[in-house]
């Protein structure tokens, strides 16, 4: 553990200088990921300024949604938003092995040496526009509900590992294919909105079998002392599918074929 | 002259068949790439559906749209993006980037000409795999009316919406012969693209100074203006247009992209070294 805690020290450091390398670059593609992540609140503002809404949800509790699920994913970026890609590239060129002979496993040491630094933005947009929406809509914060929020936000972490996991591992299967990350987008676009407006079927699926609702919902709600219903299960199963993440990357790095790198 | 003439457009059919025959052989050997689309499409579809559904539980009618003209909206934006979609900016940056375009420069072929005819190819393999099959799953599986109000218009309007696709990111893509690295303006594009081609929301939405600026940016007639001739009305800051006059508007914004398009071109001809390649 601390030989992988003194690499990612080095590699985030190697991030880092990169980062400030190219500032400009940095700055530019740090604000355009953050405004692409932001997109979906500014539709939520355009549907409630026309005078609609989500039934039983205020613009400020939905945006507190988005703005969770956005902090999630910049968090989530950061660590594991080149993983897909990386295995990707590596798979097609037939360069993984390279990373195969290196002193340490391969998802380590992919995921170490991947850092994006560039989604340190949207996460820093997430948690403002949060502390923005949080300060309009939540009404007497409690110790137990930040505590609730924490560990249900941890499960939602959990639940884009995972997603980003599956599709690496599928990059192994269907080789070359560089829209795989639209698959993961389209199916986080059900965590960004209250889950009620979806029907019992379309909720449960995204509760437990692939948990997005954990990423901005169940997390949002628990802040605004809205206890959800399977709250807590789903949050068992975010962190079983991360699990099923990492065994299915591990499991299908036994079909990967190369000649040498 | 007049044989001349026919020559030309003789010799440039010919040279539109041959790129575009081979461009949809080259991608058709990821064609099952494309399937993607026949997931992310439908499901993204889904999700506006239960969310529009939500939205107006308590309301008939939005900025003069129905549930049901909603959802063909939607149905529409979806389907015309895998009609229209470019990457002319990404490949001719690559080219200047790399110092290849020294070689299209040589040829005795307009690369504008070259590359539209990629898109065709291109486009052609999107029709086969992205769009048949979405368009099966919406009217199939999900039951919406993708029957659009007038088909002549339809086809009229989304052949100027591919056109003003293709020559907005040329444009882009020509502006790698100053900035070499164009990433970031694209980038910048490609946000700007996402929320005010409509493909998000409908553009009526917006803020009525907003509405009013698309009439004079080339965003709305890649989508909105195509999605609303296929539900047959068209509304965007307090003006109302028929569908006619609102293509005609169309033609004109291609019209101005394409001698933009061509002024640029000409300036980055001007601009181009290269010693080799």
């Amino acid at each position: 553990m601390r030989r992988y805690l003194a690499a990612y020290r080095v590699c985030l450091r190697i991030a880092v200088r990169q980062a400030t390398t190219y500032r400009a670059s940095f700055v530019l593609s740090s604000l355009i990921a953050l405004a692409a992540n932001l997109a979906f609140p500014l539709v939520t503002v355009l549907i409630y300024g026309s005078g609609a809404g989500f039934p039983g949800w205020t613009a400020d509790e939905v945006l507190l949604i988005q703005a969770v699920f956005t902090l999630s994913t910049g968090l989530s970026g950061m660590v594991l938003g080149a993983v897909v890609w990386v295995t990707t590239l590596r798979v097609r060129e037939g360069t993984l092995e390279v990373v195969l002979l290196k002193p340490l496993r391969p998802l380590p040491f992919i995921v170490l040496t991947t850092v994006q630094p560039e989604s340190a933005g949207v996460g820093l947009g997430g948690a403002v526009l949060m502390g923005w929406a949080a300060s309009r809509s939540v009404h007497g914060l409690t110790a137990a509900g930040v505590l609730a929020f924490l560990g249900l936000f941890v499960a939602g972490l959990c639940v884009m590992a995972g997603v980003a996991l599956i599709m690496a591992a599928t990059s192994f299967r269907w080789v070359g294919n560089a829209r795989l990350p639209e698959i993961a987008d389209s199916v986080h676009a059900f965590g960004r909105h209250p889950l009620r407006v979806f029907p019992g079927a379309v909720q449960g699926a995204v509760t437990f079998v692939v948990p997005v609702a954990m990423v901005g919902f169940y997390p949002a709600s628990a802040l605004l002392g809205r206890e959800a219903a399977g709250m807590w299960p789903a949050a068992a199963m975010c962190v079983a599918f991360l699990a099923g993440g990492v065994w299915l990357y591990h499991r299908q790095i036994r079909n990967y074929q190369g000649v040498g790198g | 002259m007049a044989r001349q003439g026919m020559r030309g457009w003789t010799r440039g059919w010919a040279v539109l068949r041959a790129v575009s025959v081979v461009t949809y052989k080259e991608w058709a050997a990821y064609r099952t790439h494309s399937l993607v689309s026949a997931f992310v499409g439908p499901v993204y579809f889904v999700v506006q559906y239960f969310i529009w559904t939500a939205v107006y539980a308590d309301a008939g009618t939005l900025h003069g749209l129905e549930l049901t003209q909603m959802i063909r909206y939607f149905g529409a934006a979806t389907l015309i993006g895998y009609l229209t979609m470019d990457f002319a900016d990404w490949n001719l940056s690559m080219l200047v980037r790399t110092g290849r375009y020294l070689t299209f420069a040589l040829r005795p072929v307009h690369h504008r000409s070259f590359a539209f005819a990629q898109k065709v190819g291109h486009r052609t393999l999107g029709f086969a795999f992205e769009f048949v099959p979405c368009l099966a799953i919406f009217v199939l599986l999900f039951r919406v009316d993708m029957r659009p109000a007038a088909i002549g218009w339809l086809v009229v309007t989304l052949a100027l919406a591919f056109l003003m696709g293709f020559l907005v990111r040329y444009c882009l893509g020509l502006t790698s012969f100053w900035l070499v690295e164009a990433g970031g303006l694209q980038g910048v594009f490609a946000l700007l693209s996402g929320l005010f081609s409509g493909a998000l929301i409908p553009l009526v939405f917006f803020p009525h100074w907003l509405q009013v600026a698309q009439f004079f940016l080339p965003f709305q007639y890649m989508v909105y203006v195509p999605a609303m001739v296929f539900t047959g009305t068209y509304s965007l800051g307090s003006i109302a247009m028929s569908v006619p006059q609102v293509v005609g508007c169309q033609a004109g914004a291609v019209v101005v992209m394409y001698a933009l398009s061509e002024v640029l071109y000409r300036a980055a001809m001007r601009r181009f070294t290269d010693a080799g390649s």
